[in-house]
């Protein structure tokens, strides 16, 4: 072989080098129904696909928002009745029946206890007994009526999707994911997550769980792909009263006060996004017993990590090889049956 | 026909080193390329405040205490000691920014919803894609 070759060989690799052309990826970030927004999207499209995906958001804060004035849940809870759209009268549908399948564990009607602790608010608060008993007396899908087109709600009663639209969100983002042809990506909506497709490599996208001792740390690591994962804890907001006692935001519809669960957190993955929101909060209230006979009754619905207040991360078989935790660290890693 | 090759063509130590020089350059051409190795980068801090990016800086053990005020409605001032990063200071009514405490790894990120700032931790390291919770 001679040296006049090697240019030759040279100019091969650089044409090698070309066969790859980079797939087109993009990110964006938005504020929306309180909170924060996050996309990735791989492939042709991606960028007008993102775009898109703000759009969508948008428009449901404009209908599910129950501060936006004008929104048909405002109305709703403003005027007591409300025209609705087919999307809206179907969210409040799902919101009903998962409401009956948890048996009251996720309720979208606890609205006004919501607003008296005010938790997520400027001005938290302890209700005093008597306020709670009262309120609750206005607690209970009995209260929303739906028929066709719209819905009404007896009086002083209140609905608020908090514990739902988010979850709604990501299931109508993913849907856009899926019909515009993007190759892989996800969406974190909060503590709302859609893994879509794999990684360029064509691994699947490595999913950190939080440790609710510790917010800056990771407690366990889901791979997932086109599904979705939820994570409920007390430990996402709180407020610490005058006399230390620690109150956490998920309240328990059954007692009117922040759920006392044996849980710090609950993480839900199914490939319904709507699903694994109610879920992750109904799971969170009913602590670890119910919640996993819960689960073995709707095992072909989803999966779930629980991680107790005891220290234990237990997983449900459907996740098994695909959920790692450190070795040595704070937790237990354990499968259930 | 003569099958047996001139001794100026059969494959001499050279032409056995400049194959496999080829060889190493394409792949570590293509490692390069398809990020394997071009992908790894420092850990960078980079905050937002409503949306546009008003800091980013290293993170890294060389780095010295470094600290950016934040003033909107609320004020907030972010602190890196050069190995983590945390929100040391807000007059912001949740306090879950000051809550979330100190952040180290690639794709960990801190959020003050009421004045919409992110402190997040970007880089390629080890880190896991998401982090939900």
């Amino acid at each position: 072989m001679k040296i006049k070759y090697i240019p030759l060989l040279l100019a091969l690799l650089l044409m090698l080098t070309g066969c790859g052309q980079r797939v087109p990826e993009q990110t964006s970030q938005i504020f929306a129904m309180d909170t924060v927004m996050d996309f990735y999207a791989v492939g042709d499209g991606a960028e007008d696909v993102l775009v898109e995906a703000a759009q969508e958001i948008n428009r449901l804060e404009a209908l599910l928002s129950r501060t936006r004035q004008g929104s048909e849940v405002y109305i709703l809870n403003e005027t007591g009745s409300a025209a609705l759209s087919q999307e809206t009268a179907q969210l409040l549908r799902d919101a009903l029946t998962y409401a009956e399948i948890t048996g009251g564990a996720f309720d979208i009607t606890v609205a006004p206890l919501v607003d008296a602790w005010d938790i997520h608010g400027d001005d938290p608060r302890v209700p005093d007994d008597a306020e709670i008993a009262g309120l609750l007396t206005l607690v209970g899908s009995g209260h929303l009526h739906l028929t066709d087109g719209s819905a009404a709600l007896d009086a002083g009663c209140a609905i608020d999707l908090g514990g739902i639209a988010k979850g709604y969100a990501s299931d109508v983002v993913a849907r856009l994911y899926r019909e515009r042809g993007i190759q892989g990506g996800w969406i974190s909506l909060g503590g709302n997550v859609y893994a879509h497709g794999t990684k360029p490599d064509g691994s699947l996208w490595n999913v950190a769980i939080r440790d609710p001792n510790d917010p800056a740390a990771t407690a366990a690591m889901v791979q997932l792909s086109n599904e979705f994962a939820v994570t409920s804890g007390g430990y996402q907001r709180y407020f610490t009263a005058a006399d230390g006692t620690v109150y956490q935001h998920i309240l328990d519809p059954k007692t009117g006060r922040p759920a006392e669960s044996d849980l710090l957190s609950v993480t839900i993955v199914a490939k319904n996004g709507t699903l694994a929101d109610a879920y992750s909060t109904a799971l969170y209230v009913m602590g670890e017993a119910e919640a996993v006979s819960f689960q073995s009754a709707h095992r072909a619905e989803f999966d779930m990590v629980l991680i107790t207040a005891d220290s234990r991360i237990l997983y449900t078989p459907g996740l098994a090889g695909r959920i790692s935790c450190q070795e040595g660290g704070r937790y237990e890693l354990c499968a259930l049956s | 026909m003569n099958s047996v090759p001139s001794p100026e063509l059969r494959p001499r130590l050279w032409d056995a080193l400049v194959v496999l020089a080829v060889a190493l350059l394409a792949i570590g051409s293509a490692v390069w390329f398809y990020g394997g190795l071009g992908g790894h980068e420092d850990a960078a801090v980079v905050i937002t405040h409503q949306g546009t990016e008003i800091a980013r800086f290293p993170l890294s053990p060389i780095s010295s205490t470094r600290e950016v005020v934040i003033d909107g409605t609320y004020h907030l001032t972010v602190t890196s000691d050069g190995e983590q990063v945390w929100v040391s200071a807000s007059d912001c009514p949740t306090q879950d920014c000051v809550r979330t405490g100190a952040i180290s790894r690639p794709g960990q990120s801190i959020v003050c919803l009421p004045e919409q700032v992110i402190v997040k931790l970007v880089g390629t390291g080890d880190g896991p894609d998401l982090v939900i919770g």
